[in-house]
């Protein structure tokens, strides 16, 4: 069924294809309407699910790792501080081995308060454990919504799905969705052999030394890496069954391409349009969506990126004094594999627009280096002595 | 090595492992924690202390208050009746005319209004009469008689519980019919009569014998009670204080008990266009009111300030409201009369002065400074004294009043006392509580059982109340049962008893304190998850319980305790 809905209502439709049982949030902008419609679903019956209310994010993630640990199928939702407050519990969540699956709304950080987009949120949580993937559509926000509960209870990993604050959050598009009737064989009942169940006590968290720990973390590290191909494996299932796809990135006319930009989340779409028009320029211009953060999909970036001239990572995101995240991530999937150099360029934090025009200087100031002479580029910054210095 | 496979199937035992696979997928135990008691870590306990609601602690009958709103709020309100009739066999009597100490006493006071407690008794004593709620009488007949002399408050309760008990027991009373100051001093417009009858008619129905129109030691000789094994002597207070003026003997001038017993029995009184009331007590009250009924200007005269009216302030209140004049700091010295008929009262001026041994600043007269009242009726309500000659033989007197231990027995064995004619003037409720506790005592001293009152429970404080859990709802009025006439002209009834609609609105206000309601703050708070709940009942397990208390703190009513650790 095709709906006219906002980012946020996508996810809120894929939860309840996703049939899941317990919902607990705390609501913050700019993701409040995905709760928010959610407990409509839950009071007017449309989901049998029990919602949670909570007084901080801190508790609604406790109250979905408890709901969790007894095998419910369980989901929260969160932006920017809210995500900070939950970090401490986000490992326990993976620590813990549960599938819990969050919708985190880019927005940045404060202060200065700021409701906008930008990654830093979502990027901090980089080494919890959580898997993540960002979204470019409503669509692909409908999608990934249930193909996270699957790839979360296969691994029994908690999965993060990440959408751009009002670009996706509020911004209405065309979305074909189902019910859960229709996601069930997708999504079968989870049914962990290990949770909390009153007939069958058993403890949790409980004391782990030395000789236990560090195999427990092991376990970890392999199965995010086993994530690579269920992220996959879900994605494929997901075609079959309803013929859409996204990958673990996607590449956009890279085949031949001498500068391939790297984005991820809405600024994906602009910049498509712009390697169009470059292209008809005759300008030999790719470009790479990265949807996996984590796992890392080395190899395809490795194999998409390895043999061009330049790459240009374009982060809405700071990893103050050494660029942007995902440049960093690409460099060191790179590292000893290519010599293809990696620009990183910063643009959209704090939900500044990133236009075309943007994209443009991306990649003109890429194209006029055969490597980068900084670390990082700010693209736009009201800066007038390092503008002075570049001309 | 890739651990995919393996790896998620418990071994319960095992605590070591050679490999990955092996190992849960995350840390579980299926161990039980007995091995941990963190009980040992605790040196203070929560322990379940059921305690006494300050309004049980405050009604001098013992009702328990608490008890039957939260039967009433189950709608079992026969029950609820019930546990009323074992301490009161008044509900609906004390309910229209108790002083309500337990309302004071109540600890929703300190937080909003206290709860409308004879509002509610009230209505679960009109549903009793109603709905003929009785309590249980022993089926056991015990040989011995007891005699009761009087049928007020206090001789009735005593023969009701003593009947209920299986004692035979005959009450005297030298009026036509039983009741006592219920009938011949409480005005109508404060307690119907179909009302009284039927909480007496109760009485009769337990068992008890009435002998009314019978003086005792003119019809009965003082002798011939030797036939029964007991007396109770509840005589109550008889006769009106004379006011000690020149001139009280002029026409006009009347004791209080005398009009208003001639009010009550329906005899018509001509008290004239202007009435003076002397006092500042409930009786004094009772007597304007109803003089104001016979459609006299009424002017209650009361030689302290108004601070110092030992009346029931809604009493007081309600009295201003229909138009009774309040005259302070002011005393009757002379009936001025003509042709041999009173006219005005000349008072003296007083002024307060040194607090006397009621604590209450005593009045003084100011030396020179007089006024008159116009007075067609002057009646006086400066207190009541006992008439108890005939009883001097049975028991020690002193300034007319039976003396007795706490236990309400008198000088001679088998001879007890109860009521106003222990207490002087007091209140009904108390007189209902000495009957009751003579009756025990009788009891098992004529079945040679040692008595033993209940020993004192803990009283909750209104600090142990959480009050975060309640909401603040103003107390459910009383609707007017008079028309919009002011003054009132007649003795139907001031106060409408509540609907249900209104009595459920007002139960739910109780804190139930000290009580447990079930409420399962306890069980859901508890972070050792030591608090178990079965049937209804809590259990705290020891072996986990580390002493945090917030199960103390979180009860909303106060029954758990704390209690420090003997190691």
């Amino acid at each position: 069924m095709k709906l006219v809905i906002e980012g946020n209502h996508a996810v809120s439709y894929g939860v309840r294809a996703a049939d899941v049982d317990v919902i607990a949030a705390y609501p913050i902008t700019p993701q409040t309407q995905i709760v928010e419609r959610l407990s409509e679903m839950c009071a007017t019956g449309e989901l049998d699910a029990r919602f949670i209310k909570v007084e901080s994010e801190h508790s609604a993630m406790a109250a979905v790792i408890g709901s969790a640990a007894t095998g419910a199928r369980s989901f929260t939702a969160t932006s920017s501080q809210g995500l900070l407050l939950m970090h401490e519990v986000l490992h326990w969540a993976v620590g813990a081995r549960l599938p819990i699956v969050l919708a985190n709304v880019n927005r940045a950080v404060a202060p200065p308060w700021n409701i906008w987009t930008d990654q830093n949120d979502s990027l901090s949580q980089r080494d919890t454990g959580w898997l993540q993937l960002y979204c470019e559509s409503n669509q692909e926000v409908f999608d990934t919504t249930i193909q996270a509960f699957r790839i979360a209870e296969t691994l029994r990993l908690p999965v993060m799905l990440v959408l751009d604050a009002f670009y996706l959050s509020h911004t209405c598009e065309i979305v074909d969705v189902f019910d859960a009737d229709e996601a069930r064989d997708f999504l079968p009942r989870f049914d962990p052999p290990e949770h909390l169940a009153p007939e069958r006590p058993m403890a949790f968290g409980n004391l782990a030394g030395p000789d236990t720990y560090y195999e427990l973390r092991y376990r970890i590290d392999a199965d995010m890496r086993r994530g690579i191909e269920v992220v996959r494996e879900a994605d494929e299932a997901f075609a079959r069954r309803w013929g859409r796809r996204y990958g673990l990135v996607e590449p956009y006319r890279t085949e031949d391409a001498e500068t391939i930009l790297v984005t991820s989340g809405t600024v994906t779409g602009t910049a498509r349009a712009v390697v169009d028009a470059r292209r008809e320029r005759g300008e030999r211009v790719g470009l790479l969506k990265m949807r996996l953060f984590r796992p890392f999909p080395v190899e395809a970036v490795r194999a998409l990126l390895g043999q061009a001239r330049r790459v240009a990572v374009i982060d809405r995101n700071i990893g103050f004094s050494i660029g942007g995240i995902f440049a960093q991530e690409i460099r060191a999937a790179l590292y000893g594999v290519s010599r293809v150099p990696v620009f990183s360029f910063i643009a959209g934090i704090g939900g500044r627009d990133v236009t075309p025009e943007t994209i443009d200087e991306v990649v003109d100031v890429a194209t006029s280096l055969e490597a980068p002479d900084r670390d990082v580029y700010w693209i736009g910054v009201k800066d007038a002595e390092l503008h002075a210095a570049r001309t | 090595m890739t651990p995919e496979e393996g790896g998620s199937v418990l071994s319960r035992r095992k605590r070591t492992f050679d490999d990955v696979r092996e190992m849960p997928i995350t840390a579980v135990s299926e161990d039980d924690m007995t091995w941990n008691r963190t009980g040992s870590w605790r040196n203070v306990r929560p322990v379940y202390e059921p305690k006494t609601s300050p309004c049980i602690a405050g009604c001098p009958a013992g009702e328990d208050i608490q008890g039957y709103i939260a039967l009433s709020r189950q709608g079992r309100f026969d029950e609820a009746a019930r546990r009323i009739l074992e301490r009161n066999p008044f509900p609906a009597v004390c309910g229209r005319v108790c002083d309500h100490p337990c309302m004071s006493a109540c600890a929703r006071g300190a937080y909003d209004e206290s709860v409308f407690i004879p509002a509610i008794e009230r209505f679960l004593g009109d549903w009793a009469i109603e709905h003929d709620v009785r309590p249980p009488v022993a089926e056991a007949v015990h040989p011995h008689e007891v005699a009761v002399i009087g049928a007020g408050p206090a001789g009735l309760s005593c023969a009701f519980y003593l009947a209920l008990q299986g004692f035979p027991v005959t009450v005297f009373e030298a009026r036509e019919k039983a009741g006592g100051v219920l009938r011949h001093g409480i005005p109508e417009y404060r307690l119907p009569r179909p009302v009284l009858d039927a909480e007496i008619a109760r009485i009769e129905r337990a068992g008890v014998t009435l002998r009314t129109g019978t003086v005792v030691g003119r019809d009965v000789p003082v002798e011939s009670l030797g036939d029964y094994h007991a007396w109770f002597i509840a005589v109550g207070l008889q006769k009106s204080r004379p006011l000690g003026i020149e001139n009280e003997d002029v026409e006009g001038v009347m004791p209080g008990l005398a009009f208003l017993e001639a009010v009550n029995s329906g005899r018509s009184i001509a008290v004239g266009r202007n009435v003076v009331v002397v006092g500042g007590g409930n009786t004094a009250m009772d007597v304007a009111r109803s003089a104001l009924r016979l459609g006299a200007t009424v002017t209650v005269l009361y030689r302290r300030t108004r601070a110092e009216m030992p009346a029931i302030a809604d009493e007081v209140e309600e009295a201003v409201r229909e138009g009774v004049r309040l005259r302070f700091l002011g005393t009757p010295i002379r009936a001025i009369a003509r042709n041999g008929r009173l006219v005005a009262v000349e008072c003296q001026e007083m002024e307060l002065g040194e607090p006397d041994a009621s604590g209450r600043r005593r009045p003084v007269p100011v030396p020179g400074r007089t006024f008159t009242l116009e007075a067609d009726t002057l009646l006086g309500a400066t207190g009541e004294l006992p008439d108890t000659e005939p009883f001097a033989a049975l028991a020690e007197l002193e300034g007319g009043l039976v003396v007795t231990d706490e236990f309400g027995r008198a000088s001679r064995p088998r001879v007890y006392a109860g009521g106003d004619v222990v207490t002087g003037a007091a209140t009904v409720v108390r007189a209902v509580a000495r009957g009751r506790a003579a009756a025990q005592v009788i009891a098992a001293e004529l079945t040679r059982r040692d008595y033993r009152p209940d020993a004192p429970r803990k009283v909750v404080a209104i600090a142990d109340i959480n009050t975060a859990y309640f909401e603040r709802r103003a107390r459910t009025p009383q609707r007017s049962g008079l028309g919009a006439d002011a003054p009132p002209r007649s003795f139907d009834e001031v106060h409408a008893g509540f609907t249900c609609e209104e009595v459920r609105r007002e139960l739910e206000r109780c804190f139930s304190c000290g009580v447990c309601d079930g409420c399962d703050n306890c069980y859901v708070f508890c972070p050792d998850v030591a608090i178990s709940r079965e049937d209804g009942v809590y259990t705290i397990d020891y072996d986990f319980c580390k002493g945090c208390l917030i199960c103390v703190r979180e009860c909303p009513r106060g029954v758990i305790s704390a209690e420090r650790e003997a190691h």
